[in-house]
């Protein structure tokens, strides 16, 4: 897992052109609109890439730059991750990310950040109550949780509204599933444009 | 372009809906055994068993064997969907304990001269399967039996387990669970210490496999048939795991004390395992298979002496034999087995001093946390005073 994310370190790093930061778009516009369709797996990294290509939910966001350009931003979403078979979720996230040029309007990222995840069940439940099972419907369960991942897209600015598009790979740590496995991970593969307006 | 777009989103998810985790498995209502015996300690048995299911076990069942004579019992839900009373003829998941049945047909394969149970394991297992095991020539059978080998467990590897709860309904085969101990070492030296694993298991029904041919019908040549279990089934057909007297198995995925029905991912995972689980039986079935090996039965008596040779604890403490868990409740020595899985828990028990075997099965899941499991180890407690007193 390590060597992996080191790979895509590294070849981001070997693409980044060295003056990559002089020719990013200065005329950054904030709060564009993030659309994404996504896969979701209970997984590992780099691991069953079958489950990846299943399980499609949606997300919404925004971001927002940190010093007038398209390089450092902070992100917020909300994604509806709909995993049928392992319950689906609404995770509530933000993200730094690093985005550097590779060449011309194509740029990678790295990013990470925190979220909020609620997970419900995936099929309908029950608790004792008073000797009797009461049906709770799917309730779930928020937990925290940590995101990183890495990304490639197409930037190329315009004064008037245009579209962003990108794809992204997301590793995801949920705290506190249950008490024998209080770290579960999971992936997020991610297509999306940003819609400058 | 929007038409094909929407058609192209519709198409996911419809692709997307198909929920593999849930299935209708109904549990038939059947013919309880006729029980014409009354125990002195059933009304509080029975007492004791009902606040059991009034504290969040949905179906338990219990069977005592002892001077008196047979008794058994069933509480709650077999299905709480349609309020199914669990009943004793129902099927209940052994899970672990279904390792004493796969001893006890290794052992009998020892008594055969067909293995040496101090010889390395790679003499029987295969070399496509103990490529995987690292250090392998330095483990031999009766490390697997009494779990001192120091091979690491795969059931609770996160690849493992979290490929199991995304895919329910994938079948392993048992290649598959060495496959995910390829490239890690042993956790200790071969011999050294006990640490209890499935995979020791796993392997042990693979060398019976290339001993045998057949693990499954060895267990089912050796034991089911010269104890006449007519209730108890392990691989003798594919659907085994469909039959209508199986019970629903619930489980606490998230710890907070509430529980879904987890029948398909528990009788998926279940099939798919190999000589460390995978029994079903009834609690009549359980009691007659511990009450033959304890008289002798299946073993003769110096394999059943180096069965019940134990391995100690890191507290140096009796823990293990071959196949056999040892306790001590209540002052008492008592051997047998437990097993816990997704979506069911027991015990199976034998009380030498005391000429008692018990059984109790859950349809609750023990292999995962949950507070409800508090109530469970405090009423199992108030069983055994009941029982032992």
């Amino acid at each position: 897992m390590k060597k992996n994310f080191l790979l895509v370190g590294v070849c981001l790093a070997v693409f980044v052109r060295s003056d990559g930061q002089d020719k990013v778009n200065k005329s950054y516009r904030n709060f564009p609109v993030i659309i994404t369709i996504q896969f979701h797996s209970l997984t590992l990294p780099f691991r069953d890439f079958k489950s990846n290509f299943s399980n499609v939910g949606f997300g919404v966001g925004t971001e927002v730059s940190f010093n007038g350009k398209r390089d450092w931003v902070q992100q917020f979403s909300a994604t509806l991750n709909r995993n049928q078979t392992i319950g689906n979720g609404v995770l509530f996230s933000t993200q730094t990310v690093w985005r550097p040029t590779i060449v011309d309007q194509f740029y990678g990222e790295i990013k990470a950040g925190v979220g909020y995840n609620y997970c419900l069940r995936p099929v309908e439940s029950y608790r004792p109550e008073n000797g009797k099972w009461v049906t709770v419907g799917n309730k779930g369960k928020g937990m925290f949780t940590l995101l990183g991942g890495a990304s490639a897209g197409y930037d190329n600015y315009s004064s008037s509204a245009y579209i962003s598009p990108f794809v992204s790979y997301q590793f995801m740590v949920l705290k506190g599933y249950n008490k024998s496995f209080p770290i579960v991970p999971e992936t997020v593969l991610q297509a999306g444009s940003r819609v400058h307006f | 372009m929007k038409r094909n777009l929407l058609y192209i989103i519709a198409s996911l998810l419809l692709f997307s809906s198909c929920n593999k985790y849930v299935a209708d498995f109904k549990t038939a209502r059947c013919s309880n055994p006729q029980q014409n015996f009354k125990y002195s300690k059933a009304a509080e048995l029975e007492s004791a068993l009902d606040e059991l299911v009034q504290k969040g076990v949905p179906g338990v069942v219990l069977a005592v064997q002892s001077d008196e004579g047979y008794w058994a019992t069933a509480k709650g839900y077999a299905r709480i969907e349609d309020k199914t009373p669990m009943q004793l003829c129902h099927l209940q998941y052994l899970q672990s304990i279904s390792k004493t049945y796969l001893a006890i047909a290794i052992l009998r394969l020892h008594e055969e001269g067909k293995i040496d149970l101090d010889e390395s394991i790679t003499k029987h297992l295969p070399h496509q399967y103990h490529h995987y095991i690292s250090g392998a020539e330095k483990v031999t059978v009766r490390m697997l039996l009494n779990h001192t080998s120091g091979i690491p467990e795969y059931n609770f590897l996160p690849a493992y387990v979290s490929y199991l709860l995304q895919h329910p309904t994938h079948y392993f085969q048992p290649e598959d669970y060495l496959k995910y101990l390829d490239g890690k070492k042993l956790v200790f030296t071969p011999g050294s210490k006990h640490v209890y694993t499935n995979t020791n298991y796993v392997i042990l029904s693979m060398i019976a496999d290339s001993i045998s041919g057949d693990h499954a019908k060895l267990i089912a040549e050796v034991i089911f048939k010269p104890l006449g279990l007519t209730t108890t089934f392990y691989r003798n057909d594919p659907g085994y795991l469909k039959y209508p007297e199986i019970v629903n198995s619930y489980w606490d995925r998230y710890s907070d004390g509430v529980i879904e029905n987890a029948s398909v991912l528990q009788r998926m995972n279940v099939s798919t395992l190999v000589g460390d689980d995978g029994i079903v039986t009834t609690p009549v079935d359980a009691i007659k298979f511990l009450k033959g090996l304890a008289e002798g039965k299946l073993l003769c008596d110096s394999t059943m002496r180096q069965m019940k040779t134990w391995v100690n604890d890191s507290k140096g403490e009796k823990i293990y034999g071959l196949g056999l868990v040892y306790r001590m409740i209540n002052g008492f020595e008592a051997y047998g087995h437990s097993g816990g899985g997704i979506g069911a828990g027991c015990e199976l028990y034998y009380f030498p001093e005391k000429h008692l075997y018990y059984f109790v099965a859950l349809n609750l899941g023990t292999v995962t946390d949950s507070p409800l499991h508090s109530e469970l180890l405090r009423i199992r407690d108030k069983l055994y005073d009941i029982m032992l007193k």
